[in-house]
């Protein structure tokens, strides 16, 4: 049995659109002192896009605001208060979990005309987390549905440095890092048009999971794809490719941005610090409560939740516990 | 410049602003980086017999300006890995050990633990249920009796000094008080969380993984300072024994501290200040703190400690 307020007990005609209006305007009221939303606020699901196999983007609608004040790199909360059966369960199927934004979608009015292509279903503002299911909760999430309930409470954590004009970005993601290489990306691009040349390098493990390159095609000069298995792209790790790429491009004026698995990301960053240019990596770390208060989020003496997760390649480097699997 | 340092039984602190139990402090690095900050003292999160993990989130929220809730769990490393960790690091301030544990014999044996391992003082977190069947609703520190058994059991096994922690949760928490120092605590900790419940009404549901959570944060300030109003009138009076408290409960500034050592407190512990303003607040608070003794004339905390209660005599 699904428990009352579970999405499976609204009635047929229920107007889903009027309670995403609702739960939307109630966000507006919600951000605090520090213009953020510190508790989690249920929104119904919009829309569920399967982008692979078990990659899926839940979109969300939010108020304008919200959107605006996220930057690339940040983390939201993000929670499913039933499971998709409208059940609760105390095996972490139900849980809460950070996600960073995979892409937004603004209405015409909005802060960000370059996607007016993307125009959210309704004219109305959308955040889509693209989630990869990597255990109960994110597995549980890829099998949720229009109008299931997802809370969220964010943006919180530190951002990329934004990119000046006439510099190069270098994007390399591993396998559901991506989305916060793609929302690097679509900023750099909305801010500076042709002023930055983006470079982005994409590794998943196979074709089958592989996501979100459509999207990236559109933002960058250039997109290398590698898989583990070889069957899509080049064979092999993101770091064969970025040695050459490294080599075309002048260090100073270029900033390299990672995300994906530690074991990943450090010699990428490695690579990045010898050929002489300023890197940052998204982490991607559990982080049970998000407030600085659990303490178990720290890598070497900085809490990921709050220090991070955005923290600069020089300094995670000379950390002894970065660049296991977490 | 007033002076803010202060000797409590097992801890020589710097000043009285120490960190409260369950904020940071699970792990060496996450001490380490409290230590570094303008605190005068550590408490450990609390720790039991074994390793446990974390609720399902969510595990701690804001869920207004002021309103801290949480249920975590009591996720901690566990006694054994605790005490390694203990063995191989040093620590730039003095650390409370908090403990807790499902019956008082296992409360006794990690004590002894602790104190093999170096610790100078032990908290014990009171909030915790006891295993016995039949007295699972309530908390350990809503019973006076389980209290007295508790204490006097850690107090046999070791000689280092032990606080014990209360809960607001009860109706008169001098009773409380009373038996732990009559069992033998050489402190009180005051207060833990008050118990709260939050629903979302979109899903129609509490909003915390655990469903039930406690209360903390500045929104619970002015409980904290009633409690403790409450238990250091009862010593004045003589109706429980004297001794040192550590009063918690809400404080995010300099002029919170006072209020609690005006009413009597010894020193203070912070918590929920590191959710909005994390270490760095240790620093504002002390500069708050300092400030005010200057400006207010006081040179010390003990020429401001307990002031308020004068105010309150005339209450029975
Ligand atoms: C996230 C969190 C975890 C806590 N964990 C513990 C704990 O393990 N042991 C304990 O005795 N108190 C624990 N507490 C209670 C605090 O130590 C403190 O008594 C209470 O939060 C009131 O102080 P504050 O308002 O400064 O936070 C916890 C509080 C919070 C907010
Ligand atoms: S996630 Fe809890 S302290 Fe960072």
């Amino acid at each position: 049995m699904s428990l009352p307020a579970a999405p499976q007990n609204r009635a047929e005609d229920f107007d889903l659109q009027a309670l995403s209006d609702a739960c939307s305007e109630r966000l507006k009221s919600e951000f605090n002192q520090a213009g953020k939303i510190a508790t989690p606020i249920p929104l119904p699901i919009v829309e569920v896009v399967e982008e692979a196999e078990g990659v899926a983007t839940i979109w969300l609608q939010v108020p304008t605001e919200l959107a605006a004040a996220y930057k690339p790199g940040q983390y939201f909360m993000c929670w499913n208060p039933y499971d998709n059966k409208g059940k609760m369960d105390n095996r972490n199927f139900n849980s809460e979990k950070p996600y960073s934004v995979g892409n937004i979608r603004i209405d015409s009015t909005g802060i960000d005309d370059k996607t007016a292509a993307d125009v959210g279903q309704h004219g109305r503002t959308q955040i889509g987390f693209t989630i990869k299911n990597l255990g109960r909760q994110s597995g549980e999430l890829t099998r949720m549905a229009r109008g299931d309930w997802l809370a969220i409470r964010g943006p919180f954590g530190t951002t990329f440095p934004t990119p000046h004009s006439g510099s190069t970005l270098i994007l390399v993601s591993g396998g559901i890092g991506s989305t916060p290489m793609h929302m690097a990306a679509k900023e750099a691009r909305n801010k500076l048009g042709n002023r930055v040349q983006i470079h982005a390098i994409m590794g998943f493990r196979n074709a089958a999971e592989s996501h979100y390159v459509e999207l990236m095609e559109k933002l960058c000069d250039s997109l290398t794809i590698t898989t583990d298995d070889g069957s899509l792209g080049i064979h092999g790790y993101p770091t064969a490719p970025l040695e050459a790429l490294l080599q075309s491009v002048e260090p100073q004026q270029t900033t390299l941005l990672t995300c994906g698995p530690e074991p990943m990301m450090k010699p990428v960053l490695q690579m990045a610090v010898d050929s002489g240019m300023s890197c940052y990596a998204a982490m991607e770390r559990y982080l049970p409560c998000s407030v600085a208060a659990c303490g178990l989020c720290m890598v070497g003496d900085k809490l990921t939740c709050r220090d991070g997760p955005v923290m600069s390649g020089d300094w995670l480097l000379a950390q002894d516990d970065f660049g296991q699997n977490h | 410049m007033a002076e803010l340092t202060v000797e409590v039984p097992g801890l020589a602190l710097s000043n009285p602003l120490m960190l409260a139990s369950g904020i940071q402090g699970g792990s060496a690095a996450a001490l380490h980086r409290v230590a570094a900050s303008r605190c005068g003292g550590l408490v450990s999160k609390s720790i039991g017999p074994e390793k446990r993990e974390i609720y399902p989130g969510p595990v701690c929220v804001e869920a207004m300006d002021s309103v801290v809730l949480n249920a975590m769990g009591l996720p901690n490393p566990g006694v054994e890995a605790f005490t390694n960790m203990m063995r191989e690091n040093e620590f730039s301030k003095p650390m409370l050990v908090s403990i807790f544990g499902p019956d008082a014999e296992s409360f006794a044996n990690i004590a002894t633990q602790m104190e093999d391992a170096g610790a100078t003082a032990l908290e014990l977190n009171l909030s915790c249920p006891h295993s016995k069947p039949g007295s699972r609703s309530l908390i350990v520190g809503q019973q006076p009796e389980l209290i007295k058994e508790y204490v006097s059991a850690v107090k046999q096994a070791v000689n280092i000094p032990i606080y014990a922690k209360l809960t607001p949760n009860t109706a008169q928490i001098a009773i409380e008080a009373g038996a732990a120092l009559e069992a033998g605590a050489d402190g009180i900790s005051m207060i833990n969380t008050v118990s709260a419940l939050e629903v979302d009404p979109y899903a129609g549901r509490p909003i915390i993984g655990n469903l039930l959570c406690g209360m903390s944060g500045p929104a619970i300030r002015p409980i904290a300072q009633r409690k403790l109003a409450e238990v250091a009138l009862a010593m004045r009076r003589g109706e429980i024994p004297e001794a040192p408290i550590l009063a918690m409960g809400g404080i995010t500034t300099g002029l919170d501290v006072a209020r609690f050592i005006m009413l009597g407190a010894s020193a203070v512990q912070i918590g929920s200040a590191l959710i909005y303003g994390d270490v760095a607040t240790f620093g504002q608070i002390e500069k708050e703190l300092g400030d005010f003794m200057d400006v207010s004339g006081y040179k010390d905390l003990e020429s401001m400690r307990g002031i308020a209660l004068d105010s309150m005599e005339g209450l029975n």
